[in-house]
Formats: C-alpha cells, structure tokens, sequence
C-alpha cells in the first residue's frame, strides 16, 4: 500500500483512546499527543503493532490517550520497559514518552544507556523544564535562575542539561527538536523519528501553562534550524552549543549498528554453560 | 510564488478547505474536552457548539467535492500561513477559568483568519471556478464572524477575568 491509501485506511482519531486528558488547558501535550496520532495515521502502522511506553509525570499519561499498547511505568524507568520489550518484541515499533524529569533526571541513567545502546525506539521527551505533576519543582532542564519555586526560591544555581547535547555524546543515532506549537511540524520528525534505524530522540519543546506560564511566549522564540540534517557529531555537537535551544527540526541522524539481544559481542557463557550439559 | 497563486485547481482548493474546517471542528472538540475535565461545562458547551457548525461547514464542502478527487497532503505540506490551518484555534490561548466571551473571541480570531485565507484565494488564485468559490466561502465566514459578534454582545466579560484564580495552582507548603 502507498502512504497516500494509506493515510486514508487510518485517521489520528483512529489512534486516540476515548479518555479525555486531564492535562491543564493549554498546555503541549495535547500537540505532542496530536503530532504522535497524526504520524502514526501517516505511516499507517497497524494499531496492535505499535507501543508507547511511558513513566510518571504529567505527560506520561499520555500512553492512556492513545488506542496502541501502553504501558504507564514506573518513575524514570520508561526506557528500561521499553527495552525490554523490545527486545522480547522486536517487531513491534516501540515509542517511549516522557518529561523532563522522568528521562533526565530520575531517569537520567537508562537515558544514556539508552542512546548508546542504539535499540529501534523512539524517545520523546515533553520538555517543559519543570516537574509539573507535583506543583512546579525545578528539574534537569531548569534554568539556574528560575526561582518561582518554594523548594529553590533562589532558584537551582546549577547548569541545566542540553538534552540534544546529551544524546550525542551517549550515542543516540537520531536526534531532533520540536515544538508542541507546531504539531505538524513535530507530526514530520517523529515520521523521521520512527522510520530511522536505531534509537531516536525527539525532544518536544512543551510549554507549562501552569507552573511556567511565560513559556507561553516560546512561540515568538522558536524557529527553524537553518542547516540540514548533519551525520558528523563533531559538526552536530557545534550547532547544538551554539544554539539557543529553541531551534526545531532533525539535528543529527547517522546509520549505527542496532543492538538486539544475541547481537552483542560473545560473553563466553555458552561455552560455559555447556560445560554443565550431562 | 503565494499560495493563492499556487491554488490552480478545485481539488486542491477544495482539499484545503475540508482540512480547514475538518480541523477547526476537532481543535473546537479537542477544547471543549478540555473544558469539560477542568469542570466549565459553559464554555466546554460553547466550543462545542462551534465544533458543530464547523463540522456542518466541513460537511457542506464534502458534499460539493462528491464525485471529484481530493488530493492527499501530510498535515505538515499544507502551506498554511500559520502552523496550523487558519481556523485552527492556537491550544496555547485557553485556560480553565476562560469564559464563553474569551472563547467566542478565540472563535472570532479563526474565522477572521479563515475569512483572509479565502478572501486571498478569491483574488489570487489563476483559476477562475477556485476564485468564484473562495468568494463565496469568504462571504460565509464573514457571516460567520458578524453572528459571533452579536453572541460576543451577550457575553461581555473582559480579560482580566480570566487572570483572576481564586484557587491558584502552587506548591504545598
């Protein structure tokens, strides 16, 4: 079947579940649950072979609002799931969805590992660089200075991640930006996202309405990177440094060995092991 | 080249004015779920009434297409002015203590920029039969925006109630 009959046989709706969100009105998730349903419509995947795995947090309930497979895990720990079923698993397409502090920081580890693991999945992080779920608390993406919160009314002091920059130098193959503002746009990389060969990441600028509230004005900020999709890191690492964070589009994309399980190198436990057959 | 200009043929004008209202009328439903969860059924009432009438609208363009082919584009190769169609309400421009008048506002923004959109198209496009529809379709948002007027009239609230929480979101002590 070409894309075009089969964007007909499936529509976004038809990946919607019947619950309502209970994210506050106006905030990104619904664009990133808009673009995630718009780009599978598009691809034409059959609902019973796509997963979306997810942690805790606000966006993390998104795996409930779609009709494919979810599974709300546990706190930080949506990439080991993911993985695991993955490997059990490996014809399904695997997404993974998240915040900012669900990958980054309890997550943080599997995130890394993640990336230069280089499994077939995509991973989106919906970045609104604040814990929301629990009422506002500086996360890994905080600016240091950012003192609307009562736990650091100072703010953080300390150096938010690049999550892009981060992805590079653990390793992950893939790697985009978008913004919830532009769902179509972030519905075009995440088609990107899913088609490539290995692991993608796609970090989803998502404003806050409710613990953020000036991320309202991202939309005046964010704007297209103006280079093409680079496979060199070295190239990708400078124009993830010098830019501001609010450029969207696929930064870096190179071809990598994927990792399956049996495909690592041999640990010698056969060898081992059959020693003990009788 | 505008996009006017590029509009050359029914099909596609027709293609784009579906998705247009197609997509108005799920944005209107996607907001007054929104509504509905965050308990302000009056406004969740009011888009959903306004995902109706773009759902009619969208109905109405369908039939007319009957028996041509509509082309198929990805939502991300519509040349659309803005992000999203111009009848797309922006999600970012709602909040739960919003009110049926801030909302008919929002309503208003989508049909004016509808209006411009087919308005251009009626003066750019190279084909005359897009031209005379695209007329005529702007003439129909223009009703459009006038009946949300006179509803607006009934709702006078100003934007400083929206601002105004009694119960605001913030961290436990």
């Amino acid at each position: 079947m070409d894309q075009a009959a089969q964007q007909i046989a499936l529509t976004p709706k038809d990946f919607k579940s019947a619950l309502k969100p209970v994210w506050c009105p106006g905030c990104g998730d619904f664009a990133v649950l808009n673009a995630i349903t718009k780009a599978l419509a598009f691809m034409g995947l059959p609902r019973e072979e796509v997963a979306l795995i997810s942690g805790i947090g606000c966006s993390s309930r998104i795996a409930a609002y779609t009709s494919v497979y979810g599974f709300h895990g546990v706190h930080g720990r949506a990439l080991a799931l993911a993985s695991g079923l993955k490997a059990a698993r490996g014809d399904l397409t695997v997404l993974v969805a998240g915040g900012d502090g669900d990958g980054l920081s309890i997550g943080g580890n599997h995130f890394i590992h993640a990336c230069r693991r280089n499994m077939d999945m995509t991973y989106i992080i919906m970045d609104n660089e604040v814990y929301g779920m629990t009422k506002g608390q500086a996360s890994p993406t905080t600016a240091p200075d950012w003192a609307d919160s009562k736990l650091t009314p100072h703010g953080t002091g300390i150096r938010p991640f690049q999550p892009a920059g981060l992805a590079l130098t653990a390793g992950a193959s893939f790697i985009a930006r978008g913004f919830t503002g532009d769902p179509n746009g972030l519905a075009k990389i995440l088609v990107a996202a899913i088609g490539h060969k290995g692991f993608s990441f796609v970090q989803a600028l998502s404003p806050c309405p409710t613990f953020r509230p000036e991320q309202m004005l991202w939309k005046h900020h964010v704007k297209a990177f103006d280079q093409e999709i680079s496979s060199n890191p070295v190239e990708a690492a400078q124009r993830i440094q010098a830019d501001d964070g609010m450029s969207t589009g696929i930064i870096y994309q190179n071809e990598r060995p994927v990792f399956r399980p049996g495909t690592g190198v041999d640990n010698g436990m056969g060898s081992i092991e059959s020693e003990f057959t009788i | 080249m505008s996009l006017a200009e590029k509009i050359s043929d029914l099909d596609t004008f027709l293609t784009y004015s579906v998705v247009l209202e197609e997509e108005a009328a799920d944005r209107h439903d996607e907001l007054a779920d929104m509504m509905e969860v965050h308990n302000n059924p009056e406004v969740a009432a009011t888009f959903r009434k306004l995902a109706h009438y773009s759902r009619l609208h969208a109905r109405e363009i369908r039939d007319r297409s009957s028996g041509r082919s509509l082309r198929v584009i990805a939502p991300w190769d519509f040349e659309w002015e803005g992000m999203e169609g111009p009848e797309t309400g922006d999600i970012s421009d709602v909040n739960y203590l919003m009110s049926t008048g801030h909302a008919l506002k929002i309503a208003m923004g989508n049909e004016q920029r509808a209006h411009d959109f087919y308005f251009e198209i009626s003066k750019g496009s190279p084909d005359p039969a897009v031209r005379a529809l695209a007329a005529e379709f702007a003439e129909e948002e223009k009703e459009h925006l006038e009946l949300l007027e006179k509803w607006l009239e009934k709702h006078p609230e100003s934007d400083e109630d929206m601002r105004w929480d009694p119960d605001p979101a913030h961290m436990p002590e």
